[in-house]
């Protein structure tokens, strides 16, 4: 049947497109005020396990993804510290400042490096 | 769960994850919590145009965006306060009735767009060079719209904010200023329109600012407050927020902290070829076409140069139609490659005044304004 070998065309054409293609369709234009046009995606970004982790997932997450450590290149100690001071005094994270040394270490051995030039 | 595709910026760490938001085409997303989504690169070798669902997406605050029932017709409206003669409330509907429609096609760029590719690298969203887009801008003039309202003799300064808020009430919200003269210029927009299109939800939805030549700081988005003041304010995002160092080209030694600093404000020079791609492989003696864009703060650009020899020597590119001097300019250049081996392929675009790209980066602690040449290498078979 026509239909049918059409259905067959159009597969293998997405197959010959590869992977990349036929994941990334353009997504159909969607009416601005229909419910489901206004839903975000999950926050799924995680960060690497270790001592103080509980600390920071506790307090820099109430204000935003934990990306926004993920993605930085490896910082020195020195500017972990600066980030977690701007955060407490530019930002009003309320952290207590007992807190502070525990999230700083957990940074700059999770994300950290220790060479002072790169 | 589907495992998600991911795209791979040129620089340590810089993996992303390419995800499908509301009205978008999968992003490579910096972040999640607010969003930052940036414009994956071939992109720009599409279109002059960035498309709407590919155009890229840049937040500062928690709540963000704005949840969609304070955007709505019914709800949204956007206020002209302070020391005006009349305090203005008006819908989108209004505004797009009331004043002269107009538009401008403009490229907006994040200030710290390619932040990522600096050396030594610095710390804030490590962008690839997706964090730019040119779209075709509708709106009203905010000129027009502050001369409805009157401000007093004595104002000073015109604050912009948008509906997109901190979560705890000490975190400062996102205050855009510009002095009362620049605001009055004809340039800038109240814009509703981009491409044709309403706004998407994450470009501002219903309405935001267009500041053509000026870094995206400026453009604040979802805008529902203008508020005329008689001094200066002063806001974290004016000071100490995207600030550059007060020296030529906003550049000092690496590694070290500025003197003085002032607010970014004007794009410099830029041009990127987009086609090829680093690591095309071509043949020796086979013809080819060279493209790509450049743009700068509204000079408009004069002259493309590109090397395929890393710089010893130059060819003058094809400029294509301006569109707009605040647009992206296309470029092209037959090539033929002559003998094998690698090859560095770079364009240098040049500006109306005689402003140029760097051929080695500059540097500044907060990773804006890149605008070095971007090499592009190619092997030869």
């Amino acid at each position: 049947m026509s239909h049918h070998r059409f259905f067959v065309s159009a597969l293998s054409a997405v197959v010959c497109i590869g992977i990349v293609s036929a994941e990334i369709p353009v997504q159909p234009r969607k009416n601005p005020f229909a419910a489901d046009a206004w839903r975000l995606p999950p926050e799924n970004p995680v960060l690497k396990p270790g001592e103080g982790l509980a600390s920071v997932t506790g307090n820099c997450v109430l204000c935003h993804s934990v990306d926004y450590i993920s993605t930085q290149p490896p910082l020195l100690r020195a500017q972990w510290t600066a980030t977690v001071e701007k955060m407490r005094a530019k930002f009003g994270a309320t952290l207590a400042t007992n807190q502070v040394p525990g999230i700083v270490d957990y940074l700059a051995t999770a994300y950290g490096r220790k060479d002072p030039v790169k | 769960m589907l495992a998600e595709e991911t795209a791979v910026l040129p620089f340590l760490n810089g993996v992303r994850p390419l995800v499908r938001y509301p009205q978008k085409r999968p992003l490579i997303r910096l972040t999640t919590r607010p969003p930052q989504l940036e414009t994956p690169f071939e992109v720009f070798d599409e279109s002059l145009l960035t498309p709407n669902d590919a155009f890229f997406v840049r937040y500062h605050l928690t709540n963000s965006p704005p949840r969609a029932d304070l955007l709505q017709p019914d709800k949204f409206r956007l206020t002209v306060k302070g020391k005006v003669a009349t305090p203005l409330t008006l819908s989108v509907e209004e505004l797009r009735t009331r004043f002269e429609n107009a538009e401008v096609t403009a490229v907006n760029q994040c200030a710290g767009n390619s932040r990522g590719f600096f050396q030594p690298r610095v710390q804030g969203g490590q962008l690839g060079h997706g964090a730019m887009g040119c779209a075709r801008w509708r709106g009203v003039r905010l000129a027009d719209l502050l001369k409805a309202a009157g401000p007093d003799t004595g104002a000073k300064q015109v604050v912009f904010n948008g509906l997109d808020t901190p979560l705890v009430p000490q975190t400062p919200d996102f205050l855009k200023t510009l002095a009362v003269d620049q605001a009055l210029e004809p340039g800038i927009l109240l814009a509703f329109e981009m491409n044709g299109e309403p706004l998407p939800w994450l470009n501002g939805y219903p309405l935001r600012l267009v500041v053509p030549g000026h870094y995206g700081t400026y453009w604040v988005k979802h805008l529902h407050e203008i508020t005329v003041l008689d001094e200066p304010s002063k806001g974290f995002w004016m000071d100490p927020g995207y600030r550059i160092p007060d020296e030529p080209c906003g550049a000092i030694e690496p590694g070290t902290t500025p003197k003085r600093t002032v607010p970014i404000t004007r794009f410099n020079v830029r041009s990127f070829i987009t086609h090829l791609p680093s690591g095309t492989t071509l043949k020796a003696g086979k013809a080819t076409e060279l493209r790509g864009i450049a743009f700068d703060d509204g000079h408009g650009i004069r002259e493309v140069l590109v090397s395929a020899d890393g710089g010893r020597s130059w060819r003058a590119a094809e400029l294509g139609r301006e569109v707009d001097r605040y647009a992206f300019r296309g470029w092209t250049l037959p090539f033929t490659p002559d003998r094998a081996g690698k090859l560095t392929l770079i364009a240098k675009a040049t500006n109306r005044l005689g402003q140029s790209q760097p051929m080695e980066p500059l540097w500044n602690p907060s990773g804006y304004m890149r605008n070095c040449v971007e090499p592009v290498e190619v092997d030869v078979l």
